[in-house]
Protein backbone atom coordinates (compact mmCIF):
# COMPACT_ATOMS: atom_id res chain seq x y z
CA UNK A 1 0.00 0.00 0.00
CA UNK A 2 1.07 3.35 -0.79
CA UNK A 3 1.98 5.59 2.29
CA UNK A 4 0.64 8.72 0.79
CA UNK A 5 -2.82 7.22 0.16
CA UNK A 6 -3.50 6.78 3.98
CA UNK A 7 -3.32 10.48 4.37
CA UNK A 8 -6.97 12.23 5.83
CA UNK A 9 -6.58 14.79 3.10
CA UNK A 10 -7.61 12.38 0.63
CA UNK A 11 -10.61 11.99 1.39
CA UNK A 12 -11.57 13.83 3.61
CA UNK A 13 -13.43 11.24 5.11
CA UNK A 14 -16.70 13.08 3.31
CA UNK A 15 -18.66 10.15 2.63
CA UNK A 16 -18.38 9.12 6.05
CA UNK A 17 -19.65 12.34 7.55
CA UNK A 18 -22.49 12.16 5.60
CA UNK A 19 -23.38 9.15 6.64
CA UNK A 20 -23.02 10.20 10.07
CA UNK A 21 -25.07 12.52 9.17
CA UNK A 22 -27.34 10.58 7.69
CA UNK A 23 -27.85 8.49 10.76
CA UNK A 24 -27.89 11.60 13.06
CA UNK A 25 -30.93 12.69 10.87
CA UNK A 26 -32.99 9.64 11.07
CA UNK A 27 -32.68 9.40 14.97
CA UNK A 28 -33.91 13.03 15.19
CA UNK A 29 -36.26 12.69 12.95
CA UNK A 30 -37.97 9.55 14.39
CA UNK A 31 -38.57 11.83 17.61
CA UNK A 32 -40.06 13.87 15.30
CA UNK A 33 -42.33 11.39 14.71
CA UNK A 34 -44.19 11.66 17.84
CA UNK A 35 -45.27 15.25 17.48
CA UNK A 36 -46.15 15.69 13.41
CA UNK A 37 -49.29 15.20 12.44
CA UNK A 38 -49.61 15.05 8.38
CA UNK A 39 -52.77 16.81 7.64
CA UNK A 40 -53.53 20.33 5.98
CA UNK A 41 -54.97 21.78 9.21
CA UNK A 42 -52.83 20.22 11.96
CA UNK A 43 -49.52 20.09 10.70
CA UNK A 44 -48.52 23.72 11.36
CA UNK A 45 -49.89 23.66 14.57
CA UNK A 46 -48.19 20.42 15.98
CA UNK A 47 -44.75 22.46 14.72
CA UNK A 48 -45.80 25.17 16.77
CA UNK A 49 -46.64 22.73 20.21
CA UNK A 50 -43.78 21.09 19.80
CA UNK A 51 -41.83 24.34 19.32
CA UNK A 52 -43.50 25.99 22.65
CA UNK A 53 -44.88 22.55 24.32
CA UNK A 54 -42.03 20.19 23.89
CA UNK A 55 -38.98 20.09 26.40
CA UNK A 56 -35.91 20.11 23.85
CA UNK A 57 -38.30 20.36 20.72
CA UNK A 58 -36.87 23.24 19.21
CA UNK A 59 -33.50 22.23 19.96
CA UNK A 60 -34.48 18.65 17.99
CA UNK A 61 -36.35 20.48 14.85
CA UNK A 62 -33.34 23.07 14.93
CA UNK A 63 -31.36 19.99 14.49
CA UNK A 64 -32.91 17.99 12.06
CA UNK A 65 -32.95 21.19 9.75
CA UNK A 66 -29.00 21.88 10.26
CA UNK A 67 -28.32 18.31 9.15
CA UNK A 68 -30.18 17.99 6.22
CA UNK A 69 -28.29 21.10 5.54
CA UNK A 70 -24.75 19.81 6.44
CA UNK A 71 -26.11 16.30 4.72
CA UNK A 72 -26.51 17.64 1.19
CA UNK A 73 -23.54 19.86 1.54
CA UNK A 74 -21.20 16.63 2.96
CA UNK A 75 -22.55 14.83 0.25
CA UNK A 76 -21.98 17.18 -2.97
CA UNK A 77 -18.15 17.89 -1.34
CA UNK A 78 -18.09 13.85 -1.69
CA UNK A 79 -18.98 14.07 -5.20
CA UNK A 80 -16.67 16.38 -5.91
CA UNK A 81 -13.90 14.59 -4.26
CA UNK A 82 -14.70 11.61 -6.46
CA UNK A 83 -14.48 13.82 -9.45
CA UNK A 84 -11.70 15.34 -8.46
CA UNK A 85 -8.93 12.44 -7.46
CA UNK A 86 -10.95 10.18 -10.23
CA UNK A 87 -12.08 7.66 -8.21
CA UNK A 88 -15.38 7.16 -10.59
CA UNK A 89 -13.32 5.66 -13.02
CA UNK A 90 -12.36 1.85 -13.99
CA UNK A 91 -12.63 -1.05 -11.49
CA UNK A 92 -15.53 1.84 -9.53
CA UNK A 93 -17.65 2.66 -12.22
CA UNK A 94 -21.05 0.71 -10.38
CA UNK A 95 -19.99 2.87 -7.33
CA UNK A 96 -20.15 5.78 -9.29
CA UNK A 97 -23.91 4.99 -10.33
CA UNK A 98 -24.70 4.20 -7.23
CA UNK A 99 -23.46 7.02 -5.33
CA UNK A 100 -25.20 9.79 -8.14
CA UNK A 101 -28.32 7.67 -6.80
CA UNK A 102 -27.78 8.39 -3.30
CA UNK A 103 -26.93 12.34 -4.36
CA UNK A 104 -30.69 12.54 -6.26
CA UNK A 105 -32.43 9.95 -4.01
CA UNK A 106 -31.06 12.49 -0.68
CA UNK A 107 -32.17 15.55 -2.61
CA UNK A 108 -35.66 14.21 -3.47
CA UNK A 109 -35.87 13.10 0.26
CA UNK A 110 -34.65 17.06 1.53
CA UNK A 111 -37.12 18.25 -0.99
CA UNK A 112 -40.11 15.98 0.70
CA UNK A 113 -39.25 17.20 3.93
CA UNK A 114 -39.56 20.81 3.26
CA UNK A 115 -43.17 20.66 2.78
CA UNK A 116 -44.33 19.00 6.05
CA UNK A 117 -43.79 22.23 8.05
CA UNK A 118 -46.83 23.50 6.48
CA UNK A 119 -45.53 26.98 6.77
CA UNK A 120 -45.69 29.87 3.98
CA UNK A 121 -42.38 29.54 2.75
CA UNK A 122 -42.52 25.60 2.64
CA UNK A 123 -45.80 25.73 0.96
CA UNK A 124 -44.64 27.89 -2.15
CA UNK A 125 -41.28 26.68 -2.73
CA UNK A 126 -42.78 23.30 -3.36
CA UNK A 127 -45.36 24.59 -5.17
CA UNK A 128 -42.69 26.28 -7.51
CA UNK A 129 -40.96 23.31 -7.22
CA UNK A 130 -43.80 21.19 -8.59
CA UNK A 131 -44.43 23.78 -11.62
CA UNK A 132 -40.98 23.55 -12.38
CA UNK A 133 -41.23 19.67 -12.89
CA UNK A 134 -44.38 20.29 -14.87
CA UNK A 135 -42.58 21.96 -17.64
CA UNK A 136 -40.33 18.87 -18.22
CA UNK A 137 -41.39 16.17 -20.97
CA UNK A 138 -42.90 13.58 -18.32
CA UNK A 139 -43.61 16.36 -16.12
CA UNK A 140 -47.38 15.92 -15.66
CA UNK A 141 -47.20 12.21 -14.67
CA UNK A 142 -44.59 12.66 -11.65
CA UNK A 143 -46.64 15.71 -10.46
CA UNK A 144 -49.97 13.46 -10.92
CA UNK A 145 -48.73 10.77 -8.97
CA UNK A 146 -46.59 13.44 -6.22
CA UNK A 147 -49.38 15.69 -6.08
CA UNK A 148 -52.63 14.62 -6.73
CA UNK A 149 -55.10 17.34 -5.80
CA UNK A 150 -52.33 20.24 -5.37
CA UNK A 151 -49.83 20.82 -2.96
CA UNK A 152 -51.05 21.38 0.49
CA UNK A 153 -53.56 19.34 0.10
CA UNK A 154 -54.20 15.94 2.38
CA UNK A 155 -53.72 13.59 -0.15
CA UNK A 156 -50.29 15.35 -1.40
CA UNK A 157 -49.64 16.01 1.67
CA UNK A 158 -49.43 12.70 3.09
CA UNK A 159 -47.58 11.01 0.16
CA UNK A 160 -44.95 13.95 0.80
CA UNK A 161 -44.73 12.21 4.45
CA UNK A 162 -44.86 8.48 3.74
CA UNK A 163 -41.93 9.16 1.23
CA UNK A 164 -39.61 11.28 3.46
CA UNK A 165 -40.14 9.42 6.55
CA UNK A 166 -40.03 6.06 4.84
CA UNK A 167 -39.56 5.31 1.25
CA UNK A 168 -36.54 7.48 0.88
CA UNK A 169 -34.70 6.57 3.96
CA UNK A 170 -34.96 3.14 3.34
CA UNK A 171 -33.60 3.66 -0.05
CA UNK A 172 -30.82 5.79 1.06
CA UNK A 173 -29.93 3.37 3.79
CA UNK A 174 -30.44 0.29 1.22
CA UNK A 175 -27.96 1.76 -1.44
CA UNK A 176 -25.57 3.11 1.34
CA UNK A 177 -24.98 -0.43 2.49
CA UNK A 178 -24.46 -1.51 -0.89
CA UNK A 179 -21.98 1.48 -1.53
CA UNK A 180 -20.02 0.40 1.20
CA UNK A 181 -20.28 -3.62 0.39
CA UNK A 182 -18.90 -2.07 -3.04
CA UNK A 183 -15.97 -0.07 -1.41
CA UNK A 184 -14.74 -3.25 0.04
CA UNK A 185 -15.44 -5.57 -3.49
CA UNK A 186 -13.23 -2.73 -4.65
CA UNK A 187 -10.28 -3.06 -2.49
CA UNK A 188 -10.75 0.42 -0.58
CA UNK A 189 -11.22 4.02 -1.45
CA UNK A 190 -7.79 4.61 -2.21
CA UNK A 191 -6.00 3.94 -5.76
CA UNK A 192 -3.13 1.45 -6.65
CA UNK A 193 -3.53 -0.79 -3.91
CA UNK B 1 -6.89 -7.42 36.38
CA UNK B 2 -6.06 -3.93 34.66
CA UNK B 3 -8.66 -5.35 31.69
CA UNK B 4 -11.23 -6.19 33.80
CA UNK B 5 -11.12 -3.20 35.56
CA UNK B 6 -11.75 -0.68 32.50
CA UNK B 7 -14.36 -3.09 31.00
CA UNK B 8 -16.61 -2.51 34.11
CA UNK B 9 -15.97 0.99 34.03
CA UNK B 10 -17.26 0.98 30.43
CA UNK B 11 -20.31 -0.82 32.21
CA UNK B 12 -20.85 1.51 34.40
CA UNK B 13 -20.65 4.39 31.73
CA UNK B 14 -22.91 2.88 29.59
CA UNK B 15 -25.43 2.22 32.14
CA UNK B 16 -25.13 5.44 33.46
CA UNK B 17 -25.75 7.34 29.52
CA UNK B 18 -28.34 4.73 28.97
CA UNK B 19 -30.14 5.87 31.92
CA UNK B 20 -29.91 9.57 31.34
CA UNK B 21 -30.98 8.99 27.97
CA UNK B 22 -34.03 7.35 29.04
CA UNK B 23 -34.52 10.42 31.30
CA UNK B 24 -34.18 13.01 28.52
CA UNK B 25 -36.23 10.53 25.98
CA UNK B 26 -39.02 10.40 29.08
CA UNK B 27 -39.10 14.47 29.29
CA UNK B 28 -39.47 14.91 25.64
CA UNK B 29 -41.95 12.55 25.50
CA UNK B 30 -44.20 13.92 28.61
CA UNK B 31 -45.49 17.55 26.67
CA UNK B 32 -46.99 20.11 29.29
CA UNK B 33 -50.89 19.98 27.63
CA UNK B 34 -53.48 21.79 28.98
CA UNK B 35 -51.72 21.91 32.95
CA UNK B 36 -53.00 25.43 33.77
CA UNK B 37 -51.35 26.99 36.76
CA UNK B 38 -54.41 27.89 39.12
CA UNK B 39 -53.27 31.53 40.71
CA UNK B 40 -56.24 31.91 43.19
CA UNK B 41 -59.59 30.94 44.49
CA UNK B 42 -61.69 33.55 45.50
CA UNK B 43 -64.88 33.13 47.32
CA UNK B 44 -67.28 35.26 45.20
CA UNK B 45 -68.83 36.82 48.51
CA UNK B 46 -65.41 38.11 49.16
CA UNK B 47 -65.65 40.24 46.24
CA UNK B 48 -67.49 43.69 46.13
CA UNK B 49 -69.93 44.65 44.37
CA UNK B 50 -68.35 47.80 42.03
CA UNK B 51 -65.06 47.28 44.01
CA UNK B 52 -61.87 44.90 43.29
CA UNK B 53 -59.91 42.29 45.66
CA UNK B 54 -56.08 43.12 44.82
CA UNK B 55 -53.39 40.57 45.25
CA UNK B 56 -50.05 42.11 45.24
CA UNK B 57 -47.76 39.10 45.72
CA UNK B 58 -49.14 37.48 42.27
CA UNK B 59 -50.41 40.92 40.75
CA UNK B 60 -53.59 40.05 40.07
CA UNK B 61 -56.97 41.96 40.52
CA UNK B 62 -60.04 40.74 41.00
CA UNK B 63 -62.87 43.44 39.81
CA UNK B 64 -66.36 42.45 39.91
CA UNK B 65 -67.89 44.91 37.37
CA UNK B 66 -72.03 45.26 36.51
CA UNK B 67 -72.12 41.66 37.89
CA UNK B 68 -69.53 39.94 35.77
CA UNK B 69 -66.16 39.07 37.50
CA UNK B 70 -62.63 38.88 35.95
CA UNK B 71 -59.17 38.88 36.91
CA UNK B 72 -56.71 41.44 35.49
CA UNK B 73 -52.74 41.20 35.28
CA UNK B 74 -51.01 43.64 36.87
CA UNK B 75 -48.39 43.92 35.11
CA UNK B 76 -48.30 47.24 32.78
CA UNK B 77 -47.87 46.19 29.58
CA UNK B 78 -45.60 49.17 29.07
CA UNK B 79 -42.34 47.70 30.71
CA UNK B 80 -43.83 45.94 33.59
CA UNK B 81 -44.74 47.58 36.61
CA UNK B 82 -47.16 46.73 39.13
CA UNK B 83 -49.90 48.98 38.39
CA UNK B 84 -52.02 50.75 41.56
CA UNK B 85 -55.72 50.14 41.58
CA UNK B 86 -57.79 53.13 42.41
CA UNK B 87 -61.55 53.09 42.38
CA UNK B 88 -61.83 54.55 39.43
CA UNK B 89 -58.76 53.33 36.71
CA UNK B 90 -55.62 51.49 37.21
CA UNK B 91 -52.30 53.66 37.35
CA UNK B 92 -48.99 53.13 36.50
CA UNK B 93 -46.39 54.58 38.85
CA UNK B 94 -44.05 54.23 36.65
CA UNK B 95 -44.78 56.43 34.01
CA UNK B 96 -48.21 56.99 34.45
CA UNK B 97 -49.50 54.77 31.96
CA UNK B 98 -53.56 54.94 32.84
CA UNK B 99 -56.13 52.06 32.37
CA UNK B 100 -59.76 52.23 32.57
CA UNK B 101 -61.04 49.03 35.23
CA UNK B 102 -62.15 47.22 32.10
CA UNK B 103 -58.11 47.12 31.25
CA UNK B 104 -58.12 49.15 28.02
CA UNK B 105 -55.59 51.80 27.87
CA UNK B 106 -56.60 55.32 28.61
CA UNK B 107 -53.33 57.46 28.55
CA UNK B 108 -49.89 55.90 27.22
CA UNK B 109 -46.95 55.18 27.11
CA UNK B 110 -48.63 51.92 27.39
CA UNK B 111 -50.44 50.91 23.85
CA UNK B 112 -51.55 47.43 24.87
CA UNK B 113 -54.69 46.48 27.31
CA UNK B 114 -54.02 44.33 30.85
CA UNK B 115 -53.51 40.73 30.22
CA UNK B 116 -56.67 38.70 31.52
CA UNK B 117 -56.82 35.77 33.24
CA UNK B 118 -59.41 32.90 32.80
CA UNK B 119 -61.56 33.43 35.54
CA UNK B 120 -63.38 29.76 36.34
CA UNK B 121 -66.78 29.81 37.79
CA UNK B 122 -67.19 27.22 40.58
CA UNK B 123 -70.72 28.08 41.93
CA UNK B 124 -69.72 30.09 45.32
CA UNK B 125 -66.21 30.59 44.39
CA UNK B 126 -64.23 31.14 41.66
CA UNK B 127 -60.56 30.08 40.51
CA UNK B 128 -58.19 32.49 38.37
CA UNK B 129 -56.13 29.94 36.35
CA UNK B 130 -52.96 31.31 34.34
Amino acid sequence: MLKGSLKITYTFCLGGLAFTAFMLLAASGLLLLFYYQPSPEEAFHSILFLESSVWGGRYLRSLHRLTSHCFLALIFLHTLRVVLTGAYRKPRELNWLIGFALLCLSIFAAYTGYLLPMDQLSLWATQTGMELVNSTFFGRVVTGILVPDGVGQPLSLLRFYILHIMLMPLSVLLLSFLHFYRIRKDKGVLPYL
Amino acid sequence: MEKLDRSRRKFIGALISLAAGFLLLGKFLSPNVGRKKTLLAVEKASIPVHGALVYRETRVAVIREAGEIYALSLVCTHLGCSVTVTPRELVCPCHGSVFDRRGNVVKGPADRPLMRYAVEDQGDRIVVAM
